[in-house]
């Protein structure tokens, strides 16, 4: 298909570690089509920032592969900007030296390159901590940072590890709101991860839940609710019957998970 | 539990504060001033140990012939000078092959057998080689922290966390920006905390080596003093090394933090 962006086949990673084997990912398929915003929710340690960072080609696959544009991916792709988990700012450098840096290494002239890293950082509502260093933020404005910093190198593909977790509600909305309008603007393709389901369904064309570990994608689920939307989409008479869906399916998995853990340590 | 904040009493803190510089400095008064004591009453022989006041004066003979500076400015040198030679060299080699696997395995060997030698343990051989120049005396401190400095530096690229290299790799990165931008800075930390410790070692080098063989600099002050049974002159020496040091570890922490302002501390 011509129009597909992302597509997972088959693909399963073992984490070998000296004491053990960690199947992460089995036999996960996943395929996004150009200007999707797949959401893909599950239990905590399931996996999902290990099929991210392998789409994102930070890992190898063990077995199966990953197609970018139907070619594989063989090393870390600029095309797939990445917002991280653990943030992954550049300590040594301010604010603004952070939200620029891929507009530095794409060549860009440093007034331009400061321009386009001021509005991100407006938009992110961090203005007036451009020459602040991260350690001298918080949790919340780092990974507004983070976030920020790669919105301004503007790829086409985006993979967001659950972007909004360490932010308070009311930012945690406004930057949902501007993420609903840069995807509406642009052409890009989203995928992006979440424990939260009201997320998921506030900001998906579709949804996807991953089982617990070793992960595999359960569920899809399209994601039919109205557009534009803002927070005021739950209140949409359809909101509740997704949203209950959902809920059964990652229900099921995380009651999975902590039979699991009994049955692990029945085993030691 | 109640606690006693900062915001809650904040006179009294202040004023603990300053009340424990002023016990500093009555501490050192009162050892001085007992140390003083002991030897004007006789209870110890001034050649044996000689009060502060002895050491003052033989301070102020040499003073006026110039050979305070002279001295000081000699082993200085001496330090700094095998330092930086020694430093230019490791840290970007180390930072080349912390990048590279293939060259740290041809480096491996020699690093490692070098590396356990003592600064000390080549003053014979320098001598041999250079006999009692500057050259001998920058040789030993260069030979000494040159391994440790590499192996310290490669060491510090390799605690930079894998996500931030995956970031700058991920927002277009080349490699040789990624040297520039990101392993270099993310390991200046590490590698400035490692070169202060070296620049300790080179003191302790450069102080032995003239202790064994110099005719100038603060080792060979101290020598030069046991061998005339001028003890005061030894323990001048003594205290001129601790200022120095003290002097210099001051300057090294304000350059540190112009070249890594974003450490807090
Ligand atoms: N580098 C690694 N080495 C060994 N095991 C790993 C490694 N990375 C991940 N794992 C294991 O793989 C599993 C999946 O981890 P992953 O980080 O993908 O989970 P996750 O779904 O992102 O969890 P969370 O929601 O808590 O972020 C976990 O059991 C984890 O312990
Ligand atoms: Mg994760």
């Amino acid at each position: 298909m011509a129009n597909t962006v992302i597509q997972v086949n088959d693909l399963t990673k073992i984490f070998e570690t000296k004491k053990e084997k960690v199947t992460a990912l089995q036999d996960v398929n996943l395929t996004i089509k150009n200007r999707e915003f797949v959401v893909l929710v599950g239990a905590s340690g399931c996996g999902k920032t290990t099929l991210i960072n392998t789409i994102a080609g930070f890992e190898k696959p063990t077995s199966g592969e990953v197609l970018l544009h139907g070619e594989p991916v063989t090393g870390i792709d600029p095309r797939c900007g990445m917002v991280f988990q653990q943030y992954a700012l550049f300590d040594w450098k301010t604010v603004i030296n952070n939200v620029d840096f891929g507009l530095k290494m794409k060549g860009m002239k440093l007034k331009e390159r400061r321009e386009l890293a001021q509005q991100y950082i407006d938009m992110v509502g961090l203005q007036g901590f451009e020459n602040a260093y991260p350690s001298q933020l918080s949790g919340g404005m780092k990974q507004r940072v983070s976030l920020a910093r790669t919105l301004a190198n503007n790829p086409e593909i985006m993979l967001l590890d659950e972007p909004f977790a360490a932010l308070d509600a009311m930012t945690r909305q406004v930057l949902q709101e501007e993420l609903i309008r840069i995807y509406s603007e642009s052409q890009k393709t989203i995928l992006f991860i979440t424990h939260s389901i009201d997320e998921a369904l506030l900001l998906s064309t579709r949804v996807s839940v991953m089982t617990s570990r070793p992960g595999k994608i359960k569920q899809f689920l399209e994601n039919d609710l109205p557009w534009p939307r803002d927070a005021d989409v739950q209140l949409h008479p359809r909101y509740q019957e997704l949203k209950s869906e959902v809920w059964s399916t990652v229900q099921e998995e995380v009651m999975k998970t902590a039979g699991l853990l009994g049955a692990d340590k029945d085993k030691c | 539990m109640p606690s006693l904040s900062g915001n809650n009493v904040p006179g009294l803190l202040k004023g603990f504060k300053l009340d424990l510089r002023v016990v500093s400095v009555i501490s050192l008064v009162l050892f001085i001033t007992i140390w003083e004591s002991i030897i004007r009453a006789g209870l110890v022989a001034p050649l044996f140990l000689p009060a502060p006041s002895m050491i003052v004066n033989d301070f102020m003979r040499l003073y006026e012939r110039g050979e305070i500076w002279f001295h000081i400015s000699a082993s200085a040198r001496r330090v700094l000078i095998g330092f930086a030679l020694a430093g230019s060299i490791a840290v970007p080699l180390g930072i080349l092959l912390g990048a590279s696997k293939f060259l740290k395995a041809v480096a491996d060997p020699l690093l490692s057998i070098l590396r356990p030698l003592p600064s000390m343990s080549w003053i014979p051989l320098s001598l041999l080689w250079l006999g009692i120049t500057e050259t001998q005396k920058y040789s030993i401190v260069f030979m000494g922290s040159f391994a440790p400095t590499v192996l310290y530096t490669i060491e510090a690229t390799r605690s930079i966390d894998p996500v931030i290299i995956r970031a700058a790799l991920n927002l277009g990165a080349s490699r040789a920006r990624l040297m520039r931008e990101v392993i270099l800075p993310g390991s200046l930390p590490m590698i400035v905390s490692g070169l202060k410790v070296m620049l300790g070692i080179a003191w302790t080098t450069v102080i032995s080596a003239e202790l064994v063989a110099a005719d100038k600099g603060l080792g060979y002050l101290i020598m030069d003093g046991r061998e005339f049974f001028r003890t005061e002159q030894v323990l001048l020496g003594m205290a001129l090394i601790s200022i120095t040091v003290m002097t210099i570890d001051i300057a090294f922490r304000s350059v540190e933090k112009k070249i890594i302002p974003w450490m807090e501390g």
